[in-house]
This record gives structure tokens, sequence and C-alpha cells, in this order.
């Protein structure tokens, strides 16, 4: 059973109370339509009374849908929708209300329409979310699909249409929202029935409490695909009749992942599906190839919460790498030995997002490399202090981002580092304590320079070094005759008075040697007309730019 | 009178309604602004907080650096001895600093009374290091030797002219006590990634000048007005590092874990009853202070250091209580995942007798400094470490006191001064700025302390403006109000 949870408990008469205020509106409105009849007229004369029933209705199906929104199981924009219309709708109401209140029947007409339309529109992304988006035109013709199914073409996540089906995760984005939106109601966290949870994989693996419900790589014998086709009448069908059945393509989708053996961290185009799966794959989620092989990460707000928790669970710490992009970074030394292979082997929901893993100090092995492979989009790995050898690294050569890399402390040797020359973009390599020999060190080296390209800058620099040479103009005008009279235009060559040290006074001025000299005071020009020695010193620090002067 | 039952004799049925209805509007009104609300509320299943999460939406850059090594040098050392080389003063040994260049700045008391501020040039050699050439010092023999690592800024200013609020305003932000400290910020935003240790640590290593030196307060590393568990613990010189810590005789470990977990119980009751997050700080706490039983000895046993480590940050490293001892805590602190490590090292004051102290002074932390950049290097770990290095003002170019051949004093000067930065996401081997022939303006490329703390707090991943904390009516910020700028000079 789950926890008693007061908030859900009120939230869940929502989807009773809703009809009230839905009713009375109707009802209002067939009435405000019927008053403009002659036979009815006096058909309005409790609009006020109704109006105020509607009213404080919507009100509450508005808080008790608020408390039941905390239940997240729901698709986030079709809720957002319903929420804002919804609240919006009770707002117009009670305007018209006032409007009604104050007697001004004309506006209170026009608002009331309006509060019908948004009414309309509310109750529509409410049915939606409680029976599914297609639910309404599901069966209707043709042409009335296209008009209505284009708005939910449009609100379905575009990234995963952009991102095509073969580079989707099968788990997660084919057979998990297949699971969570006909079993997780009853089969989750909120409710276990027969002990079954199937929100995660984990969850899945372990079965219900009569054990296993699938056998990985036999569908047709895995009791989980037997209940959903056994005919609905039978009282062991699944999901119970009444509930929204799943569609024949997914129960397809269902038992194709079963037969590939039920696998977590694959992606579509890994697992080679039939012609039958890639048409059925195809209808959902477009035909466009998937761009590259690295899977692409989920949204922040989506992967931040799982990481939080994996967080406290571990006693690790997991943070967002930085407010616009995906990407999470994770510390799991600082739960030092505690933190292994088994802890490691959980982090496998945030594979596609880690960038960088600090695992220096754990105490993982070899065999969590392979876990670590997974981790595609790894830009900085810390491996120092553990016990990890040549052997495992040899995993994490599909690391096509990594740039840094950790290996200190650990028994690495000049064999293990030099299978890692083909990481492309590996930049950073730090390998003290390790059995790597300089010799070992400086071949790895070689390795990764790419000893032609450098040639080639080499020449180039060449060539243009080269063509400075050739641009410049050799002219000769032989040795001055005079004092060159650039001097003189140059201003005083001192910015402070030598005797005093003051600032100089532009105008008072004398030429010595060649240059002109600025004094503060006209006394202190006649002092080192008299006698410059003693000033000069001064007067070579406090010159500003000119040569110094040599007496 | 019975307390409830005064309490059902008031509750009447308007109070209800008034209560309720206002009650369950603000929940809902709460949970349509603020998604989420309910479910952390409502869901009693969730783990327990981690110490110190991270703000939300933070780190708001992908980090440079995800430690900071803070070297404050408490004092002020003399920029003039040590980093910006002005060679022309030679020449000008006691000749009166010109007008035009102290363009009547403010004094303290300690010169304001002298008749006359004559030129003391430096009596020490600088030469040129590394591939990059900066000219340092032979006081710093060692820092000299990983110059290719530093950023040298030899344009820091400040406003104040005196210790205390200098070093307050560079440390906190502000002259004014009361301001959290830049640690305190980091923890603040960023939180504690360690569960066993606390996020900011400070060390106060002793000094060999053996003179008085300037008082250090808790302000430098306090939290001001943010939540107290974000400022720093400050590890002992000698003795215990953290006092209390140790079991009292008699109370064994077993002894000590039931009495937590009583305490526990009797926390999380009344956590259940008041949901006050402050009581999950408080068991968190209480636990990290049981986990530091084992994790502070642990970190202070440095035998398990290779000699070659060791010898890194030169012989006193042995000795606890010395700014070596401390730059090794420091590295072995950062790798347990604390995220600030702050030393201050004291009696950098050199107003008289400079050429006797300012060597002492030197001894102390040079090594040391070269042994956190290599030690830190060979690991992979300047990479991600910030270190800064500096105090909270200049030296003058002239003398305090009596001037002589060989010796000299240095008053507080607060236009220009030198501080370095090394590590994540510092270019090497640079140096920033240009101050005038007397050290005493600057030419180009001024960096004021708010700039600085901007910089920090960038490479950290955090944008300064808007890291705020709303107190007084006002979001404040490490950098306050005024303008301040990220010195992009120095980013790699």
């Amino acid at each position: 059973m789950s926890d008693p949870d007061l908030a859900l408990f009120i939230g869940r008469f929502h989807p009773l109370l809703v009809h009230i205020p839905i009713g009375f509106i109707v009802l209002l409105a067939v009435l405000e339509v019927l008053a403009r009849t002659r036979r009815f007229r006096n058909a309005n004369v409790n609009a006020g009374l109704i109006m105020a029933l509607a009213v404080s209705g919507s009100v509450f199906s508005v808080i008790c849908g608020l408390l039941l929104a905390q239940d997240s199981s729901y698709d986030e924009n079709l809720l957002g929708w319903h929420k804002w219309t919804a609240v919006a709708m009770t707002a117009i109401c009670m305007v018209a209300a006032l409007l009604h209140r104050l007697e001004l029947y004309i506006p209170y007409r026009w608002t009331l329409s309006l509060g019908l339309v948004m009414l309309l529109i509310a109750s529509h992304f409410g049915g939606s979310l409680t029976h599914g988006r297609d639910y309404l035109v599901e069966h209707a013709p043709g042409p009335i699909r296209n008009l209505l199914g284009g708005i939910d073409e449009k609100t379905s996540s575009p990234a995963t249409l952009a991102a095509g089906y073969s580079g989707l995760q099968v788990y997660s984005a084919v057979v998990h929202p297949i699971l969570d939106r006909h079993c997780v109601g009853c089969h989750g966290p909120e409710k276990s029935k027969g002990g079954l949870r199937l929100e995660s994989h984990s969850a899945l693996l372990k079965g219900s409490k009569s054990g296993p419900v699938f056998t990985p790589g036999n569908a047709t014998d895995s009791v989980l695909v037997k209940l959903m086709l056994l005919p609905i009448e039978d009282e062991n069908h699944m999901p119970p009749d009444g509930k929204p059945q799943p569609s024949a393509d997914d129960l397809a989708l269902l038992a194709w992942w079963i037969d590939a053996g039920a696998p977590d961290e694959v992606t579509v185009g890994n697992l080679q599906p039939p012609t039958a799966i890639i048409r059925i794959l195809e209808s959902r989620f477009g035909t466009a190839p998937a761009p590259a092989s690295a899977p692409s990460p989920k949204a922040l707000s989506e992967i931040l919460p799982t990481g939080q928790q994996l967080a406290a669970e571990l006693s690790i710490a997991i943070t967002q790498l930085s407010e616009t992009d995906p990407w999470l970074q994770a510390n799991a030394s600082v739960a030092g030995p505690g933190f292994g292979d088994a802890e490691l082997a959980r982090l496998a929901p945030l594979a596609a997002n880690l960038r960088w893993l600090d695992l220096s100090g754990t105490s993982v092995t070899d065999a969590a490399l392979l876990q670590v492979a997974a981790m595609q989009n790894l830009e900085r790995l810390y491996l120092q202090r553990t016990a990890i050898t040549d052997a495992g690294l040899k995993s994490i050569l599909p690391l096509a981002d990594l740039y840094y890399l950790n290996l200190y402390g650990t028994a690495v040797t000049d064999e293990g580092l030099i299978a890692l020359h083909s990481l492309p973009k590996l930049k950073q390599v730090y390998l003290w304590q390790t059995q790597v020999s300089p010799d070992g060190a400086r071949r790895f080296a070689d390795l990764r320079t790419d000893t032609a390209q450098l040639k080639r800058w080499q020449e180039e620099i060449d060539a243009l070094q080269a063509k400075l040479r050739n641009q410049k103009i050799v002219i000769e005008t032989g040795a001055p005759t005079s004092t060159p009279p650039a001097a003189k235009s140059a201003g005083p060559i001192n910015t402070l008075c030598p005797i005093t040290n003051k600032p100089i006074d532009p105008t008072k001025t004398l030429q010595y040697e060649g240059h002109l000299v600025a004094f503060c005071c006209n006394d202190c020009k006649t002092t080192f007309e008299k006698n410059p020695e003693p000033h000069l010193p001064r007067l070579h620090l406090s010159s500003t730019n000119s040569p110094a002067i040599t007496p | 009178m019975d307390p409830l039952k005064e309490f059902w004799r008031q509750q009447t049925r308007r109070a209800f309604f008034r209560n309720t209805g206002l009650a369950a509007g603000r929940i809902a009104l709460g949970s349509l602004l603020i998604p989420g609300l309910l479910r952390a509320v409502g869901k009693t299943s969730m783990p327990p907080p981690r110490a110190h999460p991270s703000l939300p939406g933070l780190p708001h850059f992908a980090p440079k650096a995800r430690r900071l090594i803070y070297l404050f040098m408490n004092g002020a050392p003399s920029q003039i001895d040590l980093w910006d080389h002005k060679p022309r003063l030679g020449d000008l040994f006691d000749t009166d600093l010109p007008d035009s260049i102290r363009q009547g700045q403010r004094l303290t008391t300690m010169t304001s009374g002298q008749k006359r501020f004559p030129i003391a040039p430096s009596i020490y050699k600088f030469a040129p290091h590394g591939k990059c050439g900066t000219l340092v010092s032979q006081l710093l023999p060692h820092t000299a030797q990983v110059v290719d690592d530093l950023s040298v800024i030899r344009t820091v200013y400040t406003e104040a002219i005196n210790h205390d609020p200098a070093a307050t305003y560079i440390l906190t932000g502000n002259q004014v006590p009361g301001k959290p400290s830049i640690g305190s910020w980091i923890s603040y935003g960023l939180g504690s990634e360690a569960e066993n240790l606390p996020a900011f640590v400070v060390m106060t290593p002793r000094w060999s000048a053996k003179r008085d030196a300037q008082a250090l307060y808790q302000r430098l590393w306090g939290s001001g007005f943010l939540p107290s568990r974000h400022q720093g613990v400050a590890l002992r010189a000698l003795g215990d590092p953290v006092l209390f810590l140790n079991n009292p005789s008699g109370v064994d470990s077993a002894a000590r874990r039931s009495m937590l977990d009583g305490v526990a119980k009797l926390n999380e009751a009344a956590f259940k009853r008041s949901g006050d997050p402050e009581i999950q700080t408080r068991i968190a706490q209480y636990e990290m202070a049981f986990r530091m039983q084992t994790s502070i000895p642990d970190l202070t046993d440095i035998s398990n250091e290779p000699e070659s480590v060791r010898a890194l940050y030169g012989p006193e490293v042995t000795q606890p209580g010395t700014f070596a001892a401390s730059a090794l805590l420091a590295r072995r602190l950062v790798e347990r995942g604390v995220r600030v490590v702050q030393i201050l090292h004291r009696e950098w004051d050199h107003h008289g007798d400079l050429p006797r102290d300012l060597p002492l002074q030197c001894r102390d932390v040079d090594q040391a400094c070269k042994g956190l950049i290599l030690d830190l290097k060979q690991r992979g770990m300047l990479d991600d470490t910030l270190v800064v290095w500096g105090g909270e003002f200049g030296r003058t170019v002239y003398c305090q006191g009596e001037l002589r051949r060989d010796n000299y004093g240095r008053d507080h000067h607060p236009r220009c001064y030198t501080m370095w930065m090394a590590g994540g996401g510092v270019r090497g081997g640079l140096v920033y700025g240009e101050t005038d022939d007397f050290s005493y303006n600057i030419i180009r490329d001024p960096v004021h302390i708010r700039d600085l703390n901007a910089t920090i707090l960038q490479l950290m991943g955090i944008d300064h403006k808007r890291l705020t904390y709303s107190f007084q009516g006002l979001d404040q910020r490490l950098t306050g109000t005024e303008e301040s700028h990220v010195v992009k000079g120095i980013l790699a």
C-alpha cells in the first residue's frame, strides 16, 4: 500500500467535482438562450443562483485539481494547458457573475459565452489527460481527425521527432511510455497491485509477488504479454475492462523488446528491428535517420530530480554542469571505497547526461568501466587511485568526447595507455604513480601527434614568414648630417621639474643638448641654466619616452 | 484551563472557515506558482536531504574550477619587494615622492605626520623566471620555479587603507562587517560535495617573524546573514584540529552512536510535527560531526604521503601548524571534496625593519606555494582547482620611519598591489596590468578587489550578479551594488 497522502486523497475528488460546474454552466447557457424565446422568457430567473453555484463548484474543482496535479504521472505539457485554461474559465465565470450582479446583462452574456468556450477547451484538455490524447478522434472520420489531430502533433515532443527513431533508447523511449500509460497507474510507485511495479527497468525485472512477469528472449511465454492478449471478457485480462487498452502496435512493440532480451540501455538501431516493427516505429517517431550514435541527453528538468535522488541515496554529489545545457557532473569520490561497481550501475539512468564523472578513490573495478562506456557524452573522467587496469581501460574507447582522463595511482601500464590513442578528443592524461614508463608516455604522445599536419602547418608558417620578408622595403638615406629636427617638435622630454619634482609648466622650457627641457617655474629654469649637472639624474628618470641624456 | 479545551472554545465556525479556506487557497495558489511544492511536503518517503545541497540553478556555467584554495597573506605583503619590480627607483634613493604621483592620496595616521616621503627602492634582486620570463624577487626562489603556472596580477586595488576594513573588504566584499565571506557564498551557492567534511575549511598557521601580528577575526570566514552552516570551519593549528570532536573519556563510539540515534529520533518526530527544514539541517550536522570523528584524524595523518610529496612542500611540512603543513592539508581537503580552503598567514605588515621580517615571512610560504602547485599538478588537480595568493592591500614606495641603505619600512598602500592566481581556468605565465615607475598608481588594466571576487566566482561557475540573498531589503551579493567585471584577460 502507498503512504497516506492527504493532498492526493482530496485531489482525486477532482474528476467527480469537475462535472458539477460543467453542468451548471452548460445549463445556464441553455437557459439564457431559451430566455430569448417568448415561451421560455422566464427561464433565466434563477441565473444568479446557478452562476453562484457554478463559480463555487469551479473554485473547489480547481483546488482539487491543483492537488491532484502534484501526482507526477501526467503529461506536463497537457497538464499545463488544462490547468491554465481551467483557471481562466473560473476567472471568466467570476467576472460573469459580477456583471450579472451589477445587472449589466449584455456584457454578462458575452462573458458567459466566452466562459463556455473556455470550458470546452479546458474540458478537452482534461479529457485528453485521463483518456489519452487521441481518445476523442481515434475513431472519427479522416477529415475530422486531421483537423483535430493536427494540434496533438505539434504538442508532442519535438526532440523525439528530430532525433528519428534509430537513436532512441528502446526501453526509455519506446517501451516505458506504453507501460507508463496503461500499467503504472496500478503497478507503480502509487499503487503496486500484486506487488508488481512497472515504472522502471529494474522494477520490471523484479516482477510481482509470484515471480518474474516475463522471460527475456521469449515474449509468448511471458505473463506480461499473455495477460494482455487474453480476451477482454476474461477476468484476468490486463489492463482491466473499462481502462484504456493498449493498441495492437503497443503489444507488438512490447513483444519485440522482450524477444530481444528486454535490454535497458540499447538504441533501436542496435536491436535491428524487423520491418513490421520499423513501420510502427516510423509511424510513431518519424522517419528521420538518427544524427549521431551518442544517445541524446534528456532535458535537465527531467533528469535532475533523478540525479538528486540517486545522490542522496548513494551519498555522492550530482549537480547540473550549467544552466543552459542538459549535462550533469557526478562526484563519487566523496563516498570513498563505499562506492563500487554496484553503486555505479545505479547511475545508468543518467548515462546520456553525465559529462563529468569523478570516481577517484572509489572501489570501482574494470567491470565498472563497461558501465562508463555507456556514458557516451563524458568529457572528464577521474579514475585515479582505483583498482582499474589495462584490461578495463579498453572499454572506454567509445567515449568520443573524452578530453580529460586521470589515471594516476592506478596499475595502468604502457600497453593500456597506447590502447587509448584512438580516443579522438583526448587532450589531458595524468599518469603519475602508474606503471607507465617515460618511453611509453613518449610513444603515446607521438601516436597522438599528427606529424604530417604539424609539418604542413610549419610549411605554412614558413611560407607566411617569407611573404612578410618580401613585404619589407629597404630605404637608405645615409647617416644624418645634423641634429634631427624631430626632437624639437616632440615637446619637452620631462613631465616633472628636474629641480623640484613638481609638474612642469610647458611654457617654461629651454634647449639642453638638443632636448627640450621643461620646468615648473622660471627660478628653476635659471638654476638649471647655471649648473645643470646635479639635476641630470632626475631628468633622466622623469623623462617620458625620449632617449636618455648622457652628459 | 486546559489549553486544548481553550483552543476548541475559540475555534468558532467562522474562524474555522476563515482559516481553512484561506489556507487551502494559499496551498492551491502556492502549488500553482511553485510546482512541486506539495510534492516535497506531501511525501514522507523522500530520503533525507544532503547536508548542503547546491542551490537550484547553480552552477550558472560549466565551472573551470571545482575547488578554491585561497592563500591569504594577512597584513599586506610588499609588492615592490616581491613582484612589482621598479629598477629605476635605484637612482632615486632618499628623494621625495613627487606630488604628481601621490596626488593627495589619503595616508594612514602612521605616516600622515611625516615631513617627507623619501623613496625606498627595494634592496632585493629580481630575475626573469620560467619560459614566460616573469620577474620575481630573490625572496621567492621556489614560487619563481612555478611562475609559468601563475597569472600575476600587478594592478589589484582597493579603497580601504587599514587592515581590518581592508581584509573584511576583500574577503567579504564590504568594509563594514556583517557580510558573508567569499567561501560562505561559494558554499551557499554550490553546496558541499563531501558528507563527512564541511564545505569551507579555514586554517591559520603560525608565522616566523617573531612580532605581534594583525589580529584575525572570525568574520573573515563568517557566514554573515547566510545560514550559519555556510561559515568556514577553522581547524586549529595545534592540538586537536577541531575542539570537542573526540568523545570524552568514558564514552565510546557505540554509546555516542546510540545517543545520536536517540536524538535523531526525537528530531525527526519534531520535524514530522512542524516540518521545519532547519531540524533536518540539525540532524545532518550531528551526523557530520560524528563522521568527522573519523574523517578528521584520517585527514591530518600524513604518514602515508610519499617522501617525494612531502619534500615538495619543504622541511616544515611535518610540523603541524606551519604554513607548509597547512598547504599539504589544503590539498588533502580539496581531494576529499571540500569546496573552499582558506589559509590565513599572518604578520606581513612591515612598517619598519622590512628587510628583517619579510624574508622570514617569505620563507614560511615560498616553498609550500610551489609544493602545492606541483602536487596539484601531478595529480591532475591543478586543472580544476583555483589557487589564489595575496593580501588585503599593498605597501608604499616611500619609507615609513628612518630610511637607510639597508633598512626601511613601508606604510599601507591601497592603490595597487600584486596578487597571483593559478589553476582552474586561469592562464599561466601571465603578467596582467602595469603600474607606474613608483608602483604607486595603475597605468593599465586596473583590477578592483570586487573584479577579483567576480572572477573567482566566475571560475567556480557562478555569475556574481545572480548569486544573491535577500537581506535588509536588498538582494545582497558578494560584489555589492557597485559595478564590477570579470577580469577576462587572465582567463585561459
